[in-house]
């Protein structure tokens, strides 16, 4: 009797193991798996490490999805998610920003850099089903193109011309795209998620007309069977309770690898715990009941008193800065349109003036004074984090700043620039005046409330005071400040602008006749012959499908920007701060670059759960 | 090759779990023993979560009041604050406020904040951190008090700075105001304004209220924590300070102790 139950038991045994088997995806590595080198020395990876399979990830988020459905999602409610379940051709590198093959193995462009074919990798949709050519033309011709669906990836892939690049099937693992004008910044934006043709075809009414028009921006909607949602990325989400939380479970037939033949995601499962707020998701972070956390500068003196009693790492990384730009603009305009304050105008034109005031900036005092330290000095329009950083030595290369354009803080200097374009204290009132006697004096804007920034225009108003400059700082109300910027109506606004990694992105700001050329509106008539430079620099930059050609042309367009133009005074960007148990293993991927479909920054598939 | 692997697997898992049984046993007895009451204590923080997985309520309330030593009621105190995140706000303000054992009170304390950082008012000029302040110099017991002073200095800590803090750790509305200070205070000592380790020494010795011993306390222990001084160490230490410093001193000893132990 015993020995039968124990061949039951065996039985029994086997049959689970096969059906373990069976539903863990890939039987071996596929062949067009993608290796993520973890450690491997000389690649953007060398700081994290192989890890081990298995554990929960416990992370939080203070708002409900609304959907499964990415295409239509608009929310990073929603995307924290469906980011999870899908895929793109390209994706960004999350350690230095480049864009890398993804789902497409590889690319070729043709000579004139109109047509370009991408080489997909065989492999399968999370059901097992295989991912092809069909898909891809699927996502972009019947659904992203397709007017009755509601998305917002249609206006991110239109070209500056207003057309859409045209996808057609090569074979069933090559797709070509055509485009009507060269345009590099398409590498990145074709990059949006691949949807599963096999599950979603049927709801698509100009492919179906059985379901009515629309029907798609319903489907996938929170009601729907987790069973029936598969995708090609990491996770899948398996249940979802409102206000509680959402489960993703591993995708067994995800396509990344580590170096050591390990298939990825390393963890099995991420619980998102929905909770009311981020100082909850705090509180829960240090109860232990989260894995880790998006903390803000001001999390990190509570978070550093309990950081190795608990044994976590508060994670401060200057060298990643979060995206985006501060800034102080010189009103080159001033008093043009009604043709008043001529001097005041031509002393903010006169390019050394703009280098005294940079001289006078003391980026560092501001930096120690108002964020307790936590940020790095800006120099370039472009985010550090990005891989066309002037900062770097080539694309995607390793930060050097050897060819930074740094104004260091002198006030002697800038002391001496204001002498030389004859700036002098002529009435001996310890202020400077203008060559007809009166005093140059000038307002300095930004919005009130926001004390760093109030601070800040305190801390350079006092400089420039120093040096005989009668500045006067005055925070106003936002909407004022905005409208008074918009409008040329200001002397200096000291404001923050948001940004990607793509330069080109920054051309409604720099280009002459750009929305956002608040400094020197004028420019888009007659436009300085630097600011022309600027103009072709982005033009070049964007017209090339050579990486390393486009950041040869945006280094040149950033040194000129900081260098000869002056439009714009940086200041400085917000370090980058993060939180993680360290039973989290390579937990220090988190970069600005995820963020913030990726939890705050956090790369899901590379972090492990140590022993 | 299989079941090479397998057998291999059950080996390395009964390992870690004999070892893991080997460590509690040790602490079971260092806790059990209040001769030095802080080593007791240490141990006691390091057993909280096993006596979280392991124990009921119903048992640790009993610990955690009437325990044979300092450790069985620390241990004992921290695991029910582990389980009392999962009551609900108005069970947590009852033992807040409520006549149970301080240590039961205590335990209390932690899984507050949540609820209390999420107060809401239809009142149009409700300020929460003046409701905060106002439990923090008002509330029914001493841990309703504390418990209101750590979310209020929780709401207010983007607000402030060093020198802020540094008054507030020792003239303040309430006692427990200015140990909530102390606490957020050690922070700052840790990251943006740093002390060396004799400044803390001398902080955490001869500060002038509780708050600043506390602020020393425990960035003292951080630094103990992240030296290359061991369990023998510490407990060395423990053993020949006992009773005399202060206990914000000892404290720091204990805390690093216990990191030590494996809590």
């Amino acid at each position: 009797m015993k020995k039968l139950v124990l061949v039951v038991a065996s039985l029994l045994l086997v049959f689970s193991a096969c059906a373990v088997v069976l539903a863990q995806g890939y039987e071996t590595m596929p062949e067009d798996a993608l290796i993520i080198p973890l450690g491997v020395e000389g690649t953007p990876y060398d700081f994290l490490e192989p890890g081990v399979r298995g554990g929960t990830m416990y992370i939080s988020d203070f708002t409900d999805p609304k959907k499964w459905n990415h295409t239509t999602s608009k929310e990073t409610s929603t995307s924290l998610y469906t980011s999870q379940m899908m895929a793109g051709l390209t994706n960004q590198n999350p350690v230095n920003g480049a864009i890398e093959p993804e789902l497409a193995k590889s690319w070729d462009v043709s000579d004139d850099g109109l047509v370009i074919t991408f080489h997909l990798r065989k492999v399968n949709w999370s059901d097992g089903t295989p991912f092809t050519a069909d898909d891809v033309l699927f996502t972009f011709n019947d659904l992203i193109y397709n007017e009755d669906v509601d998305t917002s990836s249609r206006d991110n892939i239109q070209l500056p011309d207003d057309t859409f690049p045209v996808v057609e099937k090569v074979d069933d693992h090559t797709v070509k795209v055509t485009l009507s004008m060269t345009f590099r910044p398409i590498l990145t934006q074709i990059g949006v998620a691949i949807m599963p043709k096999h599950k979603l075809a049927q709801y698509v009414h100009k492919l179906n007309p059985d379901v009515p028009a629309g029907t798609f921006n319903e489907t996938w909607g929170l009601d729907t069977d987790p069973a029936e949602l598969c995708g090609l990325g990491p996770f899948i989400v398996e249940s979802y309770e409102p206000d509680q939380q959402v489960v993703m479970r591993r995708n067994p037939y995800y396509y990344r690898y580590d170096a050591n033949g390990t298939q990825l995601p390393y963890v099995d499962k991420y619980v998102v715990l929905i909770v009311a707020s981020q100082d909850v998701s705090l509180l829960k972070f240090r109860n232990g009941e989260l894995d880790v956390f998006g903390c803000r500068p001001s999390d990190v003196p509570i978070l550093k008193a309990e950081e190795l009693a608990k044994d976590f790492t508060v994670m401060v990384a200057k060298d990643k800065p979060v995206l985006g730009t501060t800034w102080i603009s010189v009103n080159q305009d001033v008093g043009l349109a009604d043709g008043t304050r001529e001097n005041l105008r031509n002393l903010f034109r006169n390019r050394k003036f703009r280098v005294a005031l940079s001289h006078a900036m003391d980026k560092q005092t501001m930096i120690n004074n108002l964020v307790n330290g936590l940020a790095v000095p800006q120099w370039s329009p472009v985010s550090l984090m990005s891989p066309f950083y002037a900062g770097r030595d080539y694309y995607g290369g390793p930060i050097t700043e050897a060819n930074a354009v740094i104004f260091e803080y002198d006030l002697d200097k800038a002391a001496s620039l204001l002498d030389e374009i004859g700036i002098i204290d002529r009435n001996g009132d310890g202020w400077r005046d203008f060559e007809d006697g009166t005093t140059v004096e000038m307002e300095f804007n930004t919005n009130v409330g926001n004390t760093v920034r109030e601070g800040a225009i305190l801390i350079i108003a006092d400089d420039l005071q120093k040096i005989g400059i009668k500045a006067v700082a005055n925070p106003i109300d936002f909407n004022t400040l905005v409208t008074k910027l918009l409008s040329a109506d200001y002397d200096f606004v000291y404001l923050g602008l948001t940004g990607g990694t793509e330069p080109n992105s920054g051309g409604n700001v720099y280009r002459p006749c750009g929305t956002l050329h608040a400094w020197h509106y004028s420019a888009c008539e007659e436009p300085y012959e630097v600011e022309k430079r600027i103009d072709e620099l982005l033009d070049a930059g964007a017209a090339t499908l050579d990486n390393d050609k486009a950041f040869e042309a945006y280094k040149e367009y950033q040194i000129t920007l900081a260098r000869e133009d002056l439009g714009l005074l940086y200041t400085f960007n917000n370090a980058y701060t993060y939180v993680y148990y360290n039973h989290v293993g390579n937990a220090q991927v988190a970069s600005p670059l995820g963020s913030p479909s990726s939890y705050y920054g956090l790369t899901w598939d590379l972090v492990f759960k140590k022993g | 090759m299989k079941f090479t692997g397998l057998r291999a697997l059950v080996v390395v898992a009964c390992v870690v779990a004999l070892f893991s049984m080997v460590v509690v046993a040790n602490l079971e007895t260092i806790v059990s023993d209040e001769l030095i009451p802080e080593i007791s204590a240490a141990a006691g923080i390091a057993l909280a979560g096993s006596y979280a997985d392991t124990m009921t309520e119903a048992g640790l309330v009993v610990l955690a009041a009437n325990g044979r030593t300092i450790g069985l009621r620390t241990a004992a105190s921290g695991a029910l604050a582990i389980q009392y995140r999962a009551k609900t706000e108005e069970e947590i303000m009852a033992i807040l406020k409520g006549t149970a054992d301080p240590m039961i009170r205590a335990a209390a304390i932690e899984p507050a904040l949540i609820y209390l950082i999420s107060v809401t008012s239809e009142a149009e000029d409700f300020s929460l951190t003046d409701y905060l302040k106002d439990i923090a110099i008002n509330g029914e017991t001493h841990e309703m008090k504390l418990a209101a002073a750590k979310a209020y200095y929780f709401m207010m800590r983007g607000s402030l700075k060093v020198e802020d803090l540094e008054v507030q750790a020792v003239t303040n509305d309430s006692d427990e105001l200015a140990y909530a200070a102390g606490e957020v205070l050690a922070g700052f000592y840790l990251s943006f304004n740093p002390k060396t380790q004799a400044e803390l020494e001398e902080l955490v010795i001869n500060g002038e209220s509780a708050g600043m011993r506390v602020a020393g306390s425990i960035a003292l222990a951080a630094l103990l924590i992240n030296s290359d001084l061991t369990v023998l160490d510490f407990e060395t230490t423990l053993l020949s300070i006992a009773g005399t410093k202060t206990a914000e001193y000892r404290a720091a000893y204990k805390v690093a102790l216990a990191v030590r132990y494996g809590s």
